[in-house]
Formats: structure tokens, C-alpha cells, sequence
């Protein structure tokens, strides 16, 4: 009897788990059979979750696309060089910071804290970065998103967690802060160094609203500032009343096209994903929050 | 420290670690701290080409008080945003807040660790997807002539133009937060569960406790501070009802409906060029967060001795 009743909680514990897995994956099989399959079949709306008539040519002729070999280059340059910048900044001002006995200590985390809590907002933003001149530069796209107090916290408590003894016997040998810093702290740390690394690298990657804010020249935008626009003019168009047969036609043209500048958008991410999981987890586990 | 040495002695043999924070600072100074000058512009009539710079304009404009406040809190399309960032909110509040809590437990129950990893994997996965991606996943699903609708007709049902219809479009943007966020949200609880003490169930084991039993009188309660915790923080930040989101999904049809704080600032100020307006309701926007936030962290720490700084 007993027995009977947990396989029953079983069935439909599995039946809820694998409808919310699937809920989650197949909007996004959608879209990538859409992207792979003949013109035809889309718009004829035979595409559902696997492609029909397959081939590469929608795929193809987006990566051939001028202004999307021009975002998908801003993209990859934003990413690397604004994570690398992001990072030593982290580094830098979470290792001062982590030492109970720095002077001054104190005030200088207020700074910080203020600072991730109240933000001037989105106008006064703006008009520094035309008054610096960074508006439709790539240094607005790499600056607006360089430094994240709260990536600065979680690296903080890390170090401020890592084993005092190894560090002082590192001192007495005569060793400086910069050599503690560099020879002994970080490799220590390299679990969440990954971590924050990757937060950095996945949200310079996905920030579109920084390019739309910034930047207006086509040739500066960020890839997922170009999908906006594409989603943007969809949106405008494919739900109106009434358009004529032609429009329609043209539109769903543009659903392929659209579909496969969505798949080639996210499969950098999607291929590196299953491999770095375990580092994002890590992030929020460790460290996000204070007991 | 019991005996502090003086402060120039210190500095000497620390001012590596001052370096080290110079970078920080400046960065901090230039990109948080200076546009905070801007804020006056809230309080004058501005002019962007009065100065030699958008910034130095600021100076150069003339003030008029709360002119720019008082003229906006009247406005009917900044109450309807106000209003609509607190709905939203809330309903994403009531209807997402504990989907993870029970997906949580849930996949806990599952005994296959390899089945709990894949399903893991998969729902961590939309999390990495740009709210512009997730927006264009949508509108393809949603559209009039999407899968969506189209499945809709062959049942022979009416087509809902679920993209720019004020009735539904909120449920939507619901909806799709939940799809991108939910597996995300549930890692701090399965971390939360891992760490429950394991003697209760095997103890609970002995007493012949059933399953039901033992998700209601361990694991939930053992969750109990957790929820709390985080349920008390997600209040705090009420005021974000998901800018990016919304700015990537809505449009001229459901502005009644979607338009929140964010999109109303960004609407007057870069699209209407009413710059002063945008900046006093970006003011009192980051007012009320900053209030709120403040509060609920010290209210966690009451409530749970925990925080988040």
C-alpha cells in the first residue's frame, strides 16, 4: 500500500520536472529549427520543434551579413577587453579591502556600498558620457559595464575567508603586499576569480541596453543591440491589422532570418555553458550572502 | 589593533595597498560618483548647449525648485508607470517567488543524480540568454502567425495577439521572466537543502515518517530562513520591475499596461529630450529603492541574522 503511494508521488513528480524541462527547451528548439529549416516550411508555419527541409543557408547568409560581422566583432572585442579590465579592477580594490587592519577601512567600504545602492540614474549617466566624449565609442559599451561592486564584494569575502597562516608566513619571509597578492591570494582563489570572470563575461556579452543608450552608429553596435533592432521592427510590424499579403510574406522572411541571428547570438554561450555551470553555481553559493 | 602606530609609519609600509585601490576609486569616482552632479540638472531648466559640455551646462542652466517634480507627479502617464512597475511586481512576486522554492524540493525528492544534473543543466541554461534573445524567442513563439497562435487556430480557437493586447500582455511578461529565471532562482535552495542536516531524515526514517511528512516537517521548515531571507530582499527591490526585460518586449500598443519607471525615464528623456523630467524621476525612483533596500536588509538581519553586506 505503502509502497504504492510513493511511485504514485513519483510519476507525478517526473511528469511535473519533465514538462518544466521541456517548457524551458523547446522555445528555444523552436527558434533554432526555424533557423536551419527551408524558407518554405516557415512560412508555410511547419516548423515546430525540429527542422524541416533542413539547410544553412539562412545561417549562412547571416553570418555573411556587413553589419552583423561588424556587431559580432564589437561584441567579442567588449567582451574580452572589458572583462579583462573588470577583473583587475575587482582584483585590485577587493584584496585592499579584505584586510581587517587597513586604515581607513571603513569609510572607503561605505564608498562602495553607497555606490551599489543609489545610482544618479539613466539621464545624468547619459550626459557624462557625452560631456567625456565616450557616446558612440566602444569604450562606452566597455566602461558602462567595468566594474560591479557586488562582484567586488563576493571576491572580498572569498580572500577575507582564504587561511591567514600561509599568508603570514609569507610575510615574515619578507615577502610584499603586491607579491602576497599576485603569488599566494590569487592562485588560492581561482574558484571564484572563474566565477566572476565568467559574470563579467556573460553580462558584457548580453548588455544590449548599453548600446542603445550610447550607442546610434551601426557600425559600433553590440550584437545583441543589432537583435533588438531586428526584434524591435518585428514587433512593430508582424502584429499590425491588416497588411497586405506581400508584408506578411516579407516578414516571415524576416522570421528566418531573425531565428537565425538568435541561434548564432547564443551559441557561443550555449556551447561554453555546460562546461563553466558549475562555476556560476558556485558564485551564488559562495560567499553572496553574509551570515 | 591594540596599539595603533602612527598613521605615516603605516602608510610607509603599506602604501601598496593604497595603489591597489586607486584604480577602483577613480573608476568609482568617475562613473558613480561624478554623475551624481547631474542629478541637479532635476532641479533646473536645462539647456544641454548652454556650457562647453552637456555637463558644465548643468552650472549654466537656471534653477526652478521642484517645478520638474511637482509637473510630473500630475501626469497621468507617470502615475500609470508607477503604478504599473508596483503590479508587476507584485505579480511577479506572488506567482514566481515560490516556483523555485518547490522546484527545489521537488527535483530533492528525484534519487537519480544524473537526472537531477540534466534538469539542472537545462533550466539553468535561459538564466544566459539576453532579455533581447528572450524577447525574440518570444515574439516568434506569440506572434499572430507564431506556433503559438497557429496551434491555437487548428484547435479551433480564436487567435490572441498575446504581443499587443493590454490584457494579456502583462501575463506574458510574467511568464516569461518565470521561463528565464525560475531554474536560476532554485540553486541558493538546493544549496540551502544540501545543507540541512541529514541525522533528521534518517531519524524520521525510524519513525516511519512518510515523504509528505518528511518535505513538511524538515525540509521546508530547515528552508524556513532561507525563504525568508530572500523573500524579504526581493521586496526591497520592488521598485525594479525588470527593466530590460520590458524595454525589449513592450511596445506603443501595451504601454498602458507595461510601461514601467525605467521605460518612462528612458521615453521622456532620450526620446522627448525632456532631459530635467527623466533626471527627477530617475531621483525619485533611486530615492525610494535606496529606502527601500536599506530597509528590508535591516530587516533581515532582525528577522534572519542574515544579510546581504
Amino acid at each position: 500500500m505503502k509502497k504504492k503511494k510513493i511511485s504514485v508521488f513519483m510519476i507525478i513528480n517526473f511528469t511535473i520536472l519533465i514538462t518544466l524541462g521541456l517548457v524551458t527547451l523547446l522555445p528555444v528548439l523552436h527558434v533554432f529549427s526555424k533557423a536551419l529549416s527551408g524558407e518554405g516550411p516557415v512560412i508555410a508555419g511547419k516548423v515546430i520543434f525540429w527542422p524541416v527541409q533542413f539547410q544553412l543557408g539562412t545561417v549562412l547568409y547571416v553570418l555573411s551579413q556587413p553589419e552583423f560581422k561588424n556587431s559580432f566583432g564589437v561584441s567579442v572585442f567588449v567582451t574580452i577587453v572589458g572583462t579583462l579590465i573588470a577583473m583587475l579592477l575587482t582584483v585590485t580594490t577587493a584584496y585592499p579591502l579584505s584586510k581587517p587592519t587597513l586604515r581607513g577601512r571603513k569609510p572607503i567600504l561605505y564608498i562602495f556600498v553607497f555606490v551599489m545602492l543609489f545610482s544618479a540614474g539613466m539621464v545624468p549617466n547619459y550626459i557624462l558620457y557625452r560631456s567625456l566624449n565616450l557616446t558612440n565609442t566602444i569604450w562606452a559599451l566597455v566602461f558602462s559595464g567595468a566594474f560591479s561592486v557586488y562582484n567586488m564584494f563576493l571576491v572580498k569575502n572569498f580572500f577575507e575567508a582564504l587561511p591567514e597562516t600561509i599568508e603570514e608566513a609569507a610575510r615574515i619571509d619578507g615577502a610584499s603586499n603586491m607579491t602576497i597578492l599576485f603569488r599566494i591570494v590569487l592562485p588560492m582563489s581561482m574558484p571564484v576569480l572563474a566565477t566572476v570572470c565568467l559574470f563579467y563575461g556573460v553580462s558584457y556579452w548580453n548588455n544590449y541596453f548599453s548600446g542603445v543608450l550610447y550607442i546610434t552608429k551601426a557600425s559600433l553596435k553590440p550584437l545583441q543591440q543589432y537583435l533588438y533592432d531586428l526584434i524591435k521592427n518585428a514587433l512593430s510590424t508582424v502584429d499590425a491589422e491588416g497588411v497586405v499579403d506581400i508584408d506578411t510574406a516579407m516578414n516571415l522572411t524576416g522570421e528566418a532570418v531573425r531565428s537565425a541571428t538568435i541561434l548564432v547570438s547564443t551559441v557561443p554561450i550555449l556551447i561554453l555553458y555546460p562546461f563553466l555551470q558549475r562555476y556560476f553555481v558556485k558564485g551564488i553559493t559562495v560567499g553572496s550572502v553574509k551570515g | 589593533m591594540n596599539h595603533k602606530e602612527p598613521f605615516k609609519k603605516y602608510f610607509q609600509k603599506n602604501y601598496d595597498l593604497y595603489l591597489l585601490l586607486l584604480p577602483g576609486l577613480a573608476f568609482v569616482f568617475i562613473f558613480n560618483i561624478l554623475p551624481m552632479y547631474g542629478i541637479l540638472l532635476a532641479f533646473k531648466d536645462y539647456d544641454m548647449f548652454a556650457g562647453s559640455s552637456p555637463l558644465s551646462a548643468i552650472g549654466a542652466s537656471d534653477w526652478v525648485g521642484f517645478k520638474y517634480f511637482i509637473r510630473v507627479m500630475a501626469r497621468e502617464e507617470f502615475r500609470a508607470a508607477f503604478g504599473n512597475t508596483m503590479i508587476i511586481s507584485l505579480y511577479k512576486i506572488v506567482f514566481l517567488f515560490p516556483l523555485p522554492i518547490l522546484f527545489a524540493i521537488l527535483l530533492n525528492e528525484v534519487k537519480s543524480t544524473r537526472f537531477q544534473k540534466s534538469l539542472q543543466l537545462v533550466v539553468y541554461m535561459p538564466h544566459f540568454l539576453s532579455w533581447a534573445v528572450v524577447a525574440g524567442i518570444f515574439v516568434s513563439l506569440l506572434s499572430t502567425t507564431g506556433v503559438v497562435n497557429s496551434a491555437l487556430a487548428a484547435m479551433g480557437l480564436d487567435k490572441v495577439k498575446f504581443l499587443m493586447d493590454s490584457n494579456v500582455f502583462r501575463k506574458v511578461i510574467i511568464f516569461s521572466d518565470g521561463w528565464k529565471e525560475i531554474g536560476w532562482s532554485s540553486i541558493i535552495y538546493f544549496a540551502a537543502i544540501a545543507g540541512l542536516d541529514q541525522e533528521c531524515y534518517e531519524a524520521a526514517l525510524v519513525d516511519g515518517a512518510s515523504r509528505f511528512q518528511k518535505i513538511w516537517y524538515i525540509t521546508i521548515p530547515g528552508l524556513m530562513p532561507t525563504i525568508v531571507l530572500m523573500l524579504i530582499l526581493r521586496v526591497g527591490g520592488i521598485m525594479d520591475a525588470g527593466f530590460s526585460q520590458i524595454f525589449a518586449m513592450y511596445n506603443p500598443t501595451v504601454y498602458d499596461v507595461a510601461d514601467i519607471i525605467g521605460t518612462y525615464i528612458y521615453r521622456t528623456s532620450l526620446g522627448k529630450l525632456d532631459f530635467s523630467t527623466g533626471t527627477a524621476v530617475g531621483l525619485f525612483n533611486s530615492v525610494i529603492a535606496l529606502m527601500l533596500v536599506l530597509g528590508s536588509n535591516a530587516f533581515a538581519k532582525k528577522a534572519t541574522g542574515k544579510s546581504i553586506w
